[in-house]
């Protein structure tokens, strides 16, 4: 039974033994396994279900999720409740009708969990009850109100059935039931079964929420138990370990392999301050942080917020367990974030609460409504200078180019915004809400902000903010074009401009002493060379400003904010994108997120960061990741940790906005791509999520394995 | 000037914290296990890599001295007539052809170095390495001094072997040296480096009675100096030092070889020098009873 790790130093083993067979169990497939047994409830047996309006169809479908969906109590678990529906793993509602899925479900979003714990769900039901007694609401909004109310039965009926199965088999687990979550927690251990109770049940309905900050949240229940002496550090770890392994129940031992099946989204937010503006740093940050080091478990992502009062005993604890590998551990600079926010208007207190949408894109927990929609720029930029088109137009100055790349790129953020937010929203009766009927969100709408109070839907406006995000994806490759371009055509007058760009629909055939000059001869983008750094910086200003400009042009309240981001686009994209003119072929794989382009970064990490931070990332409010992948070799010995804490201090200095370091070597992907039997629990975190190594497809892996590594010995 | 091999930054291994490691060229020794050779002549040379060459023959083009002979299938370097001009490197369109150093500035290097400033923390920052760094005293000292005057912490990697004329100076600018002890044994010293370690140890004392502080790095070589009389040789000259903060040891490796078939030399591995890991622990644990073993 080994936790895999990158490191010299194994993991630390701090947990009682049937807890870790049990980690062990559930990171190799059993419960994901199980689900897939079970993938949904039928509903061919709803009369004219067909007929019904879709309000409905989600209502049956939530209570036979509660009713009929199969209750699963692990011997070794100390909370209860769980997702074993297998298609809710596909982000869809776990029902079917004749065979077919029939709802959608919903993700990219973290929902709020403190007033469930302090209040419990009986709260819920009364808000909804007192808001039905007015006399001025829609049919559609009464609808609304109903729906959130089935949501509430549905898991009272759900719960029931866990209180039943628990009453003599378990009475630890029938105890915490009869308190949470329809009674307030009255401690860490009932808080964190209602935590996971409603997560769950929100998981089951096939929906990927996030779990936010879960020091802030439970933190306050622990600090009282330990000083009333109601449980020990170690009882505390034991119970928290339940949470993070039964988040696990997703994995399969052969899953289908794609972009990763290893989380949904369930992603954690450590440290950083409060609203009051305190800082948070508790007993669960650090056992959250004990959990993940011994167990290597890679399905709640965490991102820890950084800012320069971060006591350095966490920022070594965060070093220990990021040396370990698997990406589990990423990092956001807290001050240059609440800046940014501050910027977008958001009040200081929603500002301090931030978490994220699952990856690591930024946003007010409980209170938002967020989509981002991504784009490739270099394709923009493919198109302007003729490459994908018939006719080479005629260019004399890199700023001719720039220009009309420019106008091109402001024409798609327009269209973007015309798409995602003024065909979608509209002020009726001085009410901004969804132009159209939007698809049934009760169960997660139930537990967001606003939505009970203006008897609105998640995707109708229901939540205190609406987001709408446009993601610049291939910046580092539009700067690094245009860098080459501006030497190669222009300042070294190598070739003229429009036989380079003939050299580039021929896929640089005939022309490979010009390739290999000027994929060797000129330093790109991530190794801190001012004049290509400042292509990608200008190009990355002018997008915000352009998107800020598409958000003062009209009165609506939707926030429009620009991110940089590919996720694993840059594969699909491969394909179809063209040579480049820094001396990359067609179908190579290009810039992910805002990180080098593979195999140009020769100057190693602090490199890297530097490139990155020149940017004004401020104004990328929806965030902007770096990915960067080390060496293990470079990282080992005590020298390793302070190195680390290095990195993470220049990057909060530098102005940095999202980072993950990755240290898993080469040698281990390869392996792993050759047996991937013995490399089952092995992780990695790409742009900004993590994923088994084994469930990705041989261009996934090959990506990651191609990522240059800092390898300096 | 001051003629740089390679500046390297985030270097984790050459001292405390992230650190920009400066290579300056040229040494007074000539180890045999030397991993990296093209720091040991003064002059200026190339690196060629074969499997990077294209065979473009641009490099036999602009080549005054016929050192290059370029067919499609082959590519023939004659190092011997070569005058050094370095034109082939410039029009070399792969990185097939190297240069091994350039001429910097201090001013340069200074620049150069302090691009990782943000990442240097409170105890990282510069060292500088080689070759032997002190063989260039006149030029480098200055630069000392300018680091020193910006609280960049400085270390110094040094064979010890140079003029102990310039300890003073070399002392009041460098914060920490990683002082290579390469063998206690005198002839077997004379033979491996082509010099006896005597003013190496002297110069070793001298600086520690000026409150140089400093970290032994030893390599190990087995069926060379992995023996008991050397390790206890290393106890002694530990503990006759005030400022010594301990011993790192470092195992031989073949990695350098690769670097002098790129130099157009022999490429000689001795595997048989390979000391395994658990010989390795062996020695530390020996060690360990007397002195503070570094571990980096």
């Amino acid at each position: 039974m080994i936790f895999h790790t990158a490191s010299d130093i194994p993991r630390p083993i701090r947990l009682t033994d049937s807890t870790r067979e049990w980690a062990f169990a559930s990171l190799h497939g059993k419960y994901g396994d199980e689900a897939m047994r079970t993938p949904c409830v039928n509903l061919d047996h709803i009369e004219k279900f067909e007929a019904l309006p879709d309000t409905e169809k989600y209502d049956i479908a939530i209570r036979n999720i509660a009713e009929n969906a199969p209750v699963r109590i692990c011997p070794e678990e100390k909370i209860c409740g769980a997702a074993t529906l297998g298609d809710a793993v596909y982000h869809i509602v776990p029902v079917r009708y004749r065979g077919e899925a029939i709802l959608d479900s919903v993700s990219h979003l973290t929902i709020r969990y403190d007033k469930l714990l302090r209040k419990g769900l009986t709260v819920y039901a009364k808000d909804i009850s007192k808001r039905l007694e007015d006399k001025t609401l829609t049919d559609s909004q009464t609808a609304f109100l109903h729906s959130l109310e089935n949501v509430i039965e549905s898991m009272r009926i759900w719960h029931g059935r866990y209180l039943a199965a628990t009453k003599n088999s378990r009475p630890d687990l029938h105890k915490l039931l009869l308190q949470v979550p329809f009674s307030p927690a009255r401690n860490f251990h009932e808080a964190l079964q209602s935590l996971w109770f409603v997560f769950s049940f929100v998981r089951l309905c096939g929906n990927w929420p996030g779990i936010g900050r879960i020091d802030w949240l439970l933190g306050d229940y622990l600090k009282n138990d330990l000083k009333d002496s109601l449980l020990n550090e170690s009882q505390a770890r034991e119970l928290l370990a339940s949470f993070f392994i039964k988040g696990c129940e997703w994995i399969q031992s052969n899953p289908p392999v794609g972009s990763g099946d290893a989380q949904h989204y369930q992603n954690i937010v450590l440290a950083g301050i409060d609203a009051a503006g305190n800082e948070v740093t508790n007993e669960v940050t650090f056992l959250a942080l004990d959990i993940v080091e011994e167990l290597a478990i890679s399905d709640f992502p965490i991102t820890v917020r950084l800012n320069k009062n971060t006591s350095n005993a966490l920022k070594n604890r965060i070093a220990q367990v990021m040396r370990h590998g698997g990406g589990i551990i990423a990092v956001y600079n807290e001050d240059l974030i609440l800046q940014t926010f501050s910027n977008l208007g958001y009040s200081i207190t929603d500002a301090r609460s931030f978490a994220n949408d699952g990856c690591w894109e930024v946003q007010i927990p409980g209170k938002t409504d967020f989509s981002y929609i991504p784009f490739d720029a270099l394709q923009i930029l493919n198109k302007v200078i003729g490459i994908t088109e018939e006719n080479i137009p005629a260019f004399h100055s890199i700023e001719e180019i720039y220009a009309a790349f420019c106008d091109q790129l402001y024409e798609t953020v327009k269209a973007i915004y015309v798409s995602s937010v003024t065909q979608k929203f509209a002020c009726k009766k001085g009410i901004w809400q969804a132009r159209n009927t939007v698809i049934p969100t009760s169960v997660v709408s139930l537990f967001e902000d606003g939505c009970i109070e203006r008897a609105r839907s998640y995707y109708n406006c229901g939540p205190e903010y609406t987001v709408r995000s446009p993601h610049i994806g291939g910046a580092p490759d539009v700067a690094n074009t245009l860098y080459a371009i501006e030497k190669l055509v222009f300042e070294d007058k190598k070739i003229s401009f429009s036989e380079l760009v003939q050299a580039l629909k021929n896929n640089w055939e005939s022309q490979e002493p010009l390739r290999v000059y000027v994929k060797n001869k000129y330093v790109y983008y991530g190794n801190d060379s001012d004049d290509v750094d400042a292509w990608h910086t200008r190009l990355l200003n002018d997008f915000a400003d352009m998107v800020e400009y598409c958000n003062t042009q009209d009165a609506c309240p939707v926030k429009f904010i620009p991110g940089v981001s590919t996720f694993g686009r840059q594969i699909d994209w491969a394909p179809n994108r063209c040579a480049t003119a820094f001396g990359y072929r067609k179908g190579e794989i290009l810039s992910g997120n805002d990180s080098p382009v593979p195999g140009t970064d020769c100057c190693g990490a602090t490199a890297i960061i530097k490139s990155y931070c020149k940017a004004d990332l401020v104004k990328q409010s929806c965030g902007s990741a770096l990915d960067i992948k080390i060496f293990p070799a470079s990282l080992s010995g005590s020298n390793g940790i302070t190195a680390l804490i290095s990195l993470m201090e220049g990057f909060l200095t530098l102005g940095g906005f999202f980072m993950q370091i990755d240290t898993v070597d080469t040698q281990t992907l390869l392996e792993a791509q050759k047996n991937p039997q013995k490399f089952k629990t092995l992780s990695v975190r790409v742009s900004g999520w993590n994923a088994r190594f084994v469930t990705l497809n041989q261009e996934w892996q090959n990506m990651i394995i191609e990522r240059s590594s800092q390898n300096f010995m | 000037m001051l003629p740089v091999t390679k500046i390297q930054r985030f270097c984790t291994k050459d001292g405390p914290g992230i650190r920009t490691t400066v290579f300056l060229k040229g040494c007074p020794l000539r180890c045999v296990w030397c991993h990296n050779p093209e720091t040991q002549s003064a002059f200026n040379e190339f690196f060629y890599s074969d499997n990077l060459c294209i065979y473009c023959g641009h490099c036999a083009s602009v080549c005054p001295a016929n050192v290059h002979t370029v067919t499609p299938m082959e590519h023939v370097v004659n190092r011997m007539s070569c005058k050094r001009c370095m034109k082939c490197i410039d029009a070399c369109p792969t990185g097939a052809l190297e240069r091994c150093s350039e001429w910097l500035s201090a001013d340069k290097i200074f620049t150069q170095v302090m691009k990782d400033a943000a990442f240097y923390g409170a105890s990282g920052g510069v060292t500088f390495s080689g070759g032997e760094p002190t063989a260039h005293a006149p030029a480098l000292i200055p630069l000392l001094n300018l680091l020193h005057c910006n609280n960049i912490h400085v270390a110094m990697e040094t064979c010890g072997y140079f003029d102990p004329a310039i300890l003073p100076e070399l002392v009041k600018t460098t914060d920490l040296f990683l002082w290579d002890v390469k063998d206690t044994d005198e002839r077997r010293h004379i033979n491996n480096t082509g010099v006896s370690n005597r003013k190496i140890i002297q110069n070793l004392i001298a600086a520690d009675s000026l409150g140089a502080k400093t970290i032994l790095r030893c390599i190990l070589l087995k069926s060379v100096n992995m023996n008991a009389k050397h390790l206890k040789g290393l106890i002694s000259i530990y503990h006759s030092l005030a400022h010594c903060i301990g011993i790192e040891l470092l195992p031989y490796h073949t990695f350098g070889v690769s670097k002098n078939g790129l130099l157009g030399q022999a490429e000689i591995a001795h595997k048989e020098w390979i000391p395994s890991s658990e010989e390795m622990k062996q020695a530390e644990s020996f060690l360990r009873e007397y002195v503070h073993i570094i571990h980096n």
